[in-house]
């Protein structure tokens, strides 16, 4: 009997032996197609298919399209296929590229998901873009896309997270004035809770608003150098100057009969309900410290209008500081150097490229060619220039970070930040559950 | 082993040979091919799709995340020490003891109770019908269910009607004293600190009063001194901008109307309540020579229900496991009532005619012989429950996701969420299936003894 | 008690009270009220939730970013069938409507006829290891999804199944099988044993037998387990979301429109009942056949 029971496994194993059998013999090997490597002239006559992956939907992924139509217009015989992932990118590319069938162009709002593929040895160096690409961005833009003095990543789509959004009849009322200075912020504050309206709204159910918050407090108490540093881990978040931008933070997280829904209610609020509850009527708080994506938020979700509604301001200085933007966006990066692709992402380095979207709302461009005339409204037009005209620029440290530390729902600065709204006293309890989850992820 | 020691043999006369009788039969090779060529496409696919995963898996789990080093059993030493796993691990053993048992009892008692109903068919319809819901739309139903905020969220909304109507919001929820001189609390009412006598004033500034709440107001006035009686004024002790100072009627400050004051002696006995008009001011005519204490009750202050967090870290998993209830319920509901029909009823009668009570006949009778549908109910969730992930992904928000946390949604996570580690999320993914191995074997006994 | 139930079906209930006076009969009615009452409650609770999605998708966004989806009875009504408008002028979403519903054909036909197969072999032919074989079938019942998506993730890659609909409804039919294959020999081995000797007697081969007999007698069976396959796949996420990319079935299509920066709620709600209401069709028209196959071999 137990000699037909190997019979039955025999068969299976010789099923899943032919079937690898099949597997190997379809393998094909490396695909390349393209002359890999080769720096193929560029050229109208180009032809294939570009396979692009990004976070875009919906609007976002009609002004995208706008763009691979601009393209097209200019290259009609490469086909661009363009995948929208939402907040899934991360994990959908990743399995994509563990399975080894990466898109041919991505847009990942990490860079340090960029390293990993890097360090994976599956990104192509954007070398066949550097020209247009060192023509039309600033230094501290390619920096960020940078590896080991190989430039990997285009920032396209920018994001100037040093601004400030506020409710501006509720602000008329209690006779504010938007802040320039921290100490105005936090006069301005009071005042507005006086007047009968909290004064900050807070989407603690996200951990990356306060990750944002604190990287905006840091830059401006600790300087970019410290920042630097602080986000390679080289100083340690026990430092000085770390118990510095807590205390900061902790100003205006500790103020709780201030916070629209207090500590817990900030704690349940997303980012898109901290905004909408900003501009709802009566408004639930003043003003909600995020990036200039705010806006399409407000006019998605509320009835307020520019100007008149809703304003917005920068991140005020803080000792001091020079005028400082944190930016985050999202990066294309090339996992194929085939000539359709190389003309794709030369294209998307271009500020005709970035001006059909910028026209088209809810983008900032830090090409630093792109003519700001093309923005919408005034407001977006300010945000896009502060982000390209900072004296300091720095991309959201979070962002830079390994993932499980700077990028994971649930763990890491996210989870420990949360935990410090909820008891922002502790600021030494959170500085060292930040060392040690960064050690961790650091690898250190 | 022969066939006859587990027969999963039909229970007919005319079964072909046993495989033992056969040996010498030279048809037994071409009843054999026949077989396999019957058996073939299924043994292909789950040889492909599900042997060869498991094992790779299982190998997967002894290697670190990026698949290069073996590092033995280190995966299963982080599964047991790291914080996030543990809570996962605990939280499925809620889940396990929890759920099996409240969907089996909801199903039993619904398809009980729906035997006694004319329209069963439409309450069966009603709750069965989640069953085809898929999980990730359930997630965003129990959104809309559990958001917290009242006036956004169903659950809290419901509530909110209820514990409105028994301790009405007051007219000044959310404001303050402007100065020292009123002391206590929202939740007690304030008091102002000195005591009064007949023929004085008393200043009770107020603020964080919305300007919307104001729109219409009158310039606050400081009354006039009455003679044997207090008057005061109760305003919105606020400039715009900041300035002005506390406690002193200003210029743009407008009165608030409405407001129940409440004057009180000595011992606290309440002597003599007013109502402020449209410019702040009130009055107690005549109060006599005693000294009183004047203050604002805390009903004028009673804020609007403010909803339960059932989205936060302490009611995620028990809110996760309703909407599941709801998911399932009708599932057992429907296979229970199939289960209960299908007894018979001259058994159920008979009992009856000997003089057993319902409960009696429902103990003795209907649940021995339902016993059998109820294991499969059981078992089923059981099954469900230990693999549960996509409904804990799409309800729990991401700030509570580590507190949600199941084994299956801790090795997806581990795997795809971020962390990337395809080593740990093997050792998890083989961990499951561990604990899925005793249902597994109490499905086999079954199949064995039924056979 | 006749005289009140109009319903044969009902007098079942308590056949013990045949017989007795009318106005024993309104007793006890009216002693039901309270159980209809409290059983009409709960039926409408159940129902709420749905009820609130498809409310809630007919609101515009900035209603529904400060509101509750009971404000559509407010007057006048704010109800717009706008975001239905928007969903069906998106072709992602009515792309990816098309795509679910021809994964979900495929992968409950497929799987159904090669377990049928399979369950035929192992309810009504012997072998050698037939039991060892089935009990390992059973086992799998319980394999969780997920261990299979990394390593059949880069077997697609290899053989070009990645991001297709054959790659798809292939692992779909593979997962559906182990139960199928258990809920269908459990009932194929209920049919009686006489017919198939007497068809054996005549010469008949086993296909024939298979598709002349078994197949129209297991009609009922092999109807139930179509509806849970269907719906099995219809709804599913992870695999679709870890084995395609442009091919989207529409839960990932809904949840790749999840974005951090935005709620969305005004695509989410009108596309998540959208994508509930092909399943409750489906279910409404086929629920009679929804339990007899899973009560097969369960219940004797």
């Amino acid at each position: 009997m137990s000699r037909t029971v190997w019979i039955i496994i025999g068969v299976v194993v010789a099923v899943a032996v032919v079937v690898g059998i099949v597997v190997v013999a379809t393998d094909g090997g490396e695909i390349s197609e393209s002359g890999a490597g080769q720096p193929s002239p560029v050229a109208t006559d180009v032809s294939g298919t570009v396979s692009v992956m990004a976070v875009w939907s919906g609007d976002e992924q009609a002004s995208f399209q706008a763009v691979i139509d601009g393209f097209n217009e200019l290259y009609p015989n490469v086909n661009v296929e363009y995948t929208g992932a939402g907040d899934q990118l991360p994990t959908v590319l990743s399995t994509a590229v563990q399975g080894g069938s990466p898109p041919s162009v991505a847009a990942v709002a990490q860079p340090g998901l960029m390293r990993d593929f890097v360090n994976q040895g599956v990104l192509k160096p954007l070398d066949f873009a550097s020209d247009v690409i060192n023509e039309n961005y600033s230094p501290s833009t390619i920096e960020v896309g940078t590896v080991d003095d190989t430039l990997y990543g285009l920032l396209f789509k920018g994001a100037n997270k040093s601004t400030v959004w506020y409710n501006v009849p509720a602000f008329e009322d209690a006779g504010v004035t938007p802040p320039t200075t921290w100490d105005e912020l936090l006069q301005g504050a009071e005042t507005l809770n006086a007047s009968g309206v909290k004064a900050y709204s807070i989407g603690g159910a996200d951990g990356w608003t306060l990750t944002d918050l604190f990287e905006n407090i840091y830059l401006r108490t600790a300087g970019p150098d410290l920042y630097d540093q602080l986000t390679a881990h080289d100083i340690p978040w026990t430092d000085d100057s770390v118990t510095t931008a807590l205390e900061a933070m902790a100003q205006v997280l500790g103020d709780t009969g201030n916070i629209a829904g207090g500590t817990s209610g900030a704690l349940q609020t997303d980012f898109p309900k901290s905004v909408s509850q900003v501009f709802s009527d009566p408004p639930a708080a003043a003003m909600v410290f995020e990036g200039d994506f705010v806006q399409g938020e407000i006019l998605n979700s509320t009835d307020a209008e520019p100007e008149t509604g809703f304003n917005q301001f920068a991140f005020p200085a803080i000792n001091d500081s020079p005028p400082s933007v944190v930016g985050g966006g999202d990066m294309i990066i090339a996992f194929d150097d085939d000539p359709a692709t190389q003309a794709f992402v030369q294209y998307l380095a271009t500020p005709e490229a970035s001006e059909i979207w910028a026209s088209r709302g809810g983008f900032s461009s830090p090409n630093t060619k792109v003519d700001t005339s093309v923005y919408p409204d005034s407001i977006a037009q300010a945000t896009a220039e502060a982000l390209a005209n900072a004296e300091v620029f720095r991309f959201d440290m979070s962002d830079l970070a390994p993932s499980a530390f700077g990028g994971t729902v649930g763990q890491g600065e996210w989870k420990i930040l949360q935990d410090f709204l909820q008891d922002p006293s502790d600021v030494q309890g959170t500085q060292r559950a930040l060392e040690r989850a960064a050690a961790q992820a650091y690898g250190q | 082993m022969t066939d006859s020691s587990i027969t999963a043999e039909p229970p007919n006369q005319g079964a072909p040979p046993t495989a033992d009788e056969a040996g010498a039969d030279p048809g037994r090779r071409r009843r054999f091919l026949v077989a396999l060529g019957f058996l073939a496409p299924a043994l292909v696919f789950l040889g492909v799709w599900i042997v060869y995963p498991t094992v790779y898996t299982v190998v997967r789990s002894f290697y670190d995340r990026s698949g290069d080093a073996f590092v033995g059993l280190d995966n299963y030493g982080t599964l047991f020490t790291t914080d996030i796993l543990l809570t996962a691990i605990r939280n499925n053993a809620i889940w396990v003891l929890v759920v099996p048992a409240v969907v089996t009892a909801i199903g039993l008692v619904f398809g009980v109770l729906t035997e006694r109903i004319r329209w069963s068919v439409a309450f069966k319809t009603a709750v069965f019908m989640p069953m085809a819901i898929s999980m990730f739309a359930a997630g965003v139903i129990w959104h809309i269910m559990y958001t917290q905020d009242p006036s956004q969220g169903t659950i809290n909304a419901a509530v909110r009607v209820v514990s409105d109507a028994v301790n009405p919001p007051g007219v000044l929820s959310g404001a303050a004293p402007s100065g020292d001189d009123l002391r206590g609390s929202a939740a007690q009412g304030y008091r102002l600190q000195g005591e009064l006598k007949a023929g004085e004033v008393a200043h009770l500034g107020l603020t964080r009063i919305p300007a919307s709440e104001v729109k219409d107001g009158v310039q606050a006035v400081v009354p006039a001194t009455v003679e044997g009686g207090i008057t005061g004024v109760v305003w919105r002790d606020f400039k715009p901008g900041g300035g002005g100072t506390a406690g002193e009627v200003e210029d743009g400050e407008v009165g608030i109307p409405g407001v129940t004051l409440r004057l009180t002696d000595a011992s606290g006995a309440e002597v003599a309540t007013a109502t402020s008009g449209a410019d702040g001011v009130f009055t107690f005519p005549d109060v006599g020579d005693a000294s009183y204490r004047l203050g604002i009750a805390s009903e004028t202050f009673r804020e609007s229900y403010g909803g339960v967090s059932w989205l936060g870290p302490r009611l995620i998993t028990p809110a996760i496991i309703i909407a599941y209830i709801w998911v399932w319920a009708g599932f057992a509901m429907v296979v229970i009532a199939a289960g209960l029909a299908a007894i018979p009823r001259d058994v159920l009668e008979a009992a009856r005619t000997d003089g057993a009570t319902e409960w009696q006949v429902f103990r003795r009778v209907t649940a021995p012989l339902l016993a059998p549908v109820l294991s499969v109910v059981f078992i089923t969730m059981i099954i469900n429950v230990l693999k549960v992930f996509d409904i804990v992904l799409s309800v729990a928000p991401p700030s509570v996701q580590d507190d949600a946390n199941v084994i299956a949604l801790a090795m997806w996570r581990t795997s795809f969420g971020g962390v990337n580690d395809f080593g740990l999320g093997s050792a998890i993914a083989v961990f499951l299936f561990l604990l899925v191995i005793p249902v597994l074997l109490l499905n086999v006994r079954r199949f064995r003894r039924e056979a | 008690m006749a005289t009140v139930a109009g319903h044969p079906e009902t007098p079942l209930i308590e056949p013990v009270d045949r017989g007795e006076g009318l106005g024993h009969s309104i007793v006890r009615a009216l002693s039901h009220a309270p159980l209809t009452i409290l059983l009409a409650f709960i039926g409408v609770m159940w129902l709420v939730p749905t009820l609130g999605l498809f409310f809630t998708s007919l609101l515009p966004a900035s209603v529904i970013s400060s509101e509750g989806w009971w404000t559509i009875f407010s007057t006048p009504s704010n109800a717009t069938l706008e975001n239905y408008r928007n969903i069906f002028s998106d072709e992602a979403i009515t792309s990816a409507l098309l795509t679910t519903v021809w994964i979900s054909i495929g992968s409950t036909i497929l799987p159904i006829i090669v377990a049928a197969l399979a369950a035929y072999a192992f309810a009504w032919m012997d072998f050698p290891g037939r039991d060892w074989l089935f009990i390992g079938v059973i086992a799998m019942i319980v394999v969780p999804i997920q261990m299979a998506l990394i390593p059949i993730f880069s077997l697609y890659d290899r053989v070009h199944l990645f991001d297709t609909l054959a790659g798809l409804i292939l692992f779909h039919t593979a997962f559906g099988l182990p139960l199928a294959i258990f809920l269908l020999r459990n009932f194929f081995v209920g049919i009686p044993g006489e017919l198939l000797e007497a068809a054996r007697i005549d010469g008949a081969s086993e296909i024939r037998i298979f598709t002349r007999l078994i197949l129209p007698l297991s009609w009922p069976a092999i109807a139930s387990l179509a509806i849970f396959q269907f719906l099995w796949t219809w709804n599913d996420l992870i695999v679709a979301l870890s084995l395609a990319r442009s091919t989207q079935p529409i839960t990932v299509a809904i949840f790749t429109q999840l974005r951090q920066f935005g709620a969305n709620i005004e695509i989410i709600a009108p596309a998540a009942f959208l994508s509930l209401t092909i399943p409750l069709v489906v279910f409404f028209a086929f629920q009679r056949y929804f339990v007899q196959g899973l009560l097969a071999g369960s219940v004797k």
